[in-house]
């Protein structure tokens, strides 16, 4: 994997939620691999608690190679709420309140034909501690897969494995230590918990 | 060519050939055609064959 590039704003009822206007075009940023951790069943999961506020934003993830669609997972890409929009306000870049270690949080990949329906249209679920928080489909998104791997070519050299992030829904909120979450899409479906800082994190 | 920018290549040839792997594996050919996924497979091995022959011999 070369970066993880992600939409932001891709859903309208998302933008609504955070109060912002909706762009004409999703917003592009990346992350580096280094972000990066694949979700195993009955992790336990460390997050930077002492930084601030961190919100789960839960995506549809695409796999590519050759500028395809290859294979499809549920991410989280993790956002220190409090700091993004202090640099936000600021007019200063925001890498720093969106890639830090485990910020990039995605489920094993699996191919399109493991899903029964187009892929597209299939729900994705996000629960913590057993309350759904968002729920959604990438159809209900601004741009859909081909749109926005075209978007991407036009700004940022996209290699064999590249992720893509393709926005959240509505629903972000903050996590917190000890919070047990499940993932849902189609044939994916994982879960593990969040735990506290430990020493060596 | 320098040793970093061939282990690069060679890390990248095999990350790729890691993805016609589960694409082959799961005979997923929808979204890349079986004879051009076997045209790549067989680029691919000779390139890392050639950039591997090339770091022996740096």
């Amino acid at each position: 994997m070369d970066k993880i590039i992600c939409l932001g704003k891709n859903y309208i009822d998302h933008t609504k939620e955070m109060k912002e206007a909706q762009p004409e075009k999703p917003v592009l940023f990346i992350k580096p691999p280094s972000c990066f951790l694949e979700i195993k069943d009955n992790a336990k999961i460390v997050l930077p608690w002492n930084r601030g506020n961190i919100h789960h934003e839960c995506e549809v993830v695409l796999k590519l190679y050759k500028k395809n669609v290859i294979g499809l997972g549920l991410g989280l890409d993790l956002t220190l709420r409090d700091l993004q929009k202090k640099l936000k306000e600021a007019g200063h870049p925001w890498e720093i309140a969106k890639s830090f270690k485990n910020s990039a949080l995605v489920t094993p990949i699996k191919g399109t034909r493991d899903f029964q329906k187009d892929w597209q249209l299939t729900p994705f679920i996000l629960k913590i501690n057993g309350e759904i928080r968002q729920e959604s489909s990438l159809s209900q998104a601004i741009m859909k897969a081909d749109e926005i791997i075209h978007y991407i070519d036009q700004y940022f050299p996209i290699h064999d494995g590249d992720l893509v992030f393709t926005g959240t829904p509505a629903g972000v909120g903050p996590l917190k230590p000890n919070d047990f979450v499940e993932m849902e899409y189609g044939p994916i479906k994982h879960s593990f918990t969040f735990v506290e800082k430990f020493d060596g994190f | 060519m320098d040793s970093k920018k061939l282990s690069h290549d060679i890390l990248n040839s095999i990350e790729r050939l890691r993805i016609m792997h589960d694409l082959i594996k799961a005979q997923n050919f929808s979204a890349i055609p079986k004879d051009e996924l076997v045209k790549d497979l067989d680029d691919e091995l000779k390139k890392l064959r050639e950039d591997f022959a090339k770091l022996l011999n740096q």
